[in-house]
């Protein structure tokens, strides 16, 4: 099935990963077309255009301007967003 | 905050956190929690260890979302602080390539009696490797990184 094209009113949001995530989409960042919704709806986004990050991704949080975001908070098109998957450090 | 070389911050009175990419230097590190008024002292070192279950490592590599775990870094020592009474703490997490036997992590407390400052740098340590967005990689050879997201780990951020 071809993606739906993106609204008129789409601008490019960038989506920072990390670790595993990273390897599995071959980049640290994602470039997404997006005019503006939840937490959620970027999730089922990111997991449509990236099916390989899906199961991560149900495990992951997300941060929005650098704090971590519930799944019905707003991510505006302009916003620093984040995916944090499970942390390992120390 | 110093990201590119060894720690060059000055240390604030009370200690500091840093991300760092060169290696830890522990004498630094302790000295940021010294005080007079302190008669307990504790250093604590994470150091990349050989084997892991029986699987031998080459090198660990971290990864991180810098400006969230410098804050979260930052936040935990100055908790450490109050929860605990301390008299003061340092945080300094290495990122990118760690040799076998070098430090990845040091943690450093003082206060008044060793018991609060042992126990401060348990928590700490206890609390960086449950909520700080820091990912460590094992390095087993075939040019391959094993990045670490535990199947056990509640999602980051205490979110649903």
């Amino acid at each position: 099935m071809q993606p739906a094209p993106p609204p008129p009113d789409a601008t490019t949001l960038h989506v920072a990963v990390f670790a595993g995530m990273a390897e599995l989409v071959g980049g640290r960042r994602l470039a997404l077309d997006w005019s503006g919704g939840s937490v959620d709806d970027l999730r089922q986004l990111v997991a449509r255009r990236h099916p390989e990050v899906a199961a991560l991704l149900a495990r992951s949080a997300v941060a929005v301007d650098g704090r971590y975001a519930a799944d019905g908070d707003p991510v505006g098109s302009g916003a620093d967003v984040a995916i944090i998957p499970p942390v390992s450090g120390g | 905050m110093e990201r590119s070389g060894g720690i060059a911050a000055a240390p604030a009175r009370q200690g500091f956190a840093a991300l760092v990419r060169a290696a830890i230097d522990p004498a630094t590190v302790l000295a940021a929690v010294r005080d007079a008024s302190a008669g307990g002292n504790v250093l604590f070192l994470g150091t990349a260890r050989s084997m892991t279950a029986g699987v031998a490592t080459r090198a660990l590599e971290y990864d991180a979302h810098e400006s969230l775990a410098a804050a979260t870094l930052d936040a935990l020592r100055q908790t450490a602080i109050a929860r605990f009474g301390l008299t003061a703490s340092a945080v300094v997490h290495r990122l990118g390539h760690v040799p076998v036997g070098e430090a990845a992590v040091a943690v450093a407390t003082s206060g008044p009696h060793r018991a609060e400052a042992f126990a401060a740098a348990e928590w700490l340590m206890a609390e960086i490797k449950r909520q700080v967005p820091i990912w460590k990689g094992e390095d087993r050879g075939g040019g391959r990184i094993e990045w670490q997201h535990p199947e056990s780990a509640p999602r980051p951020g205490g979110g649903p």
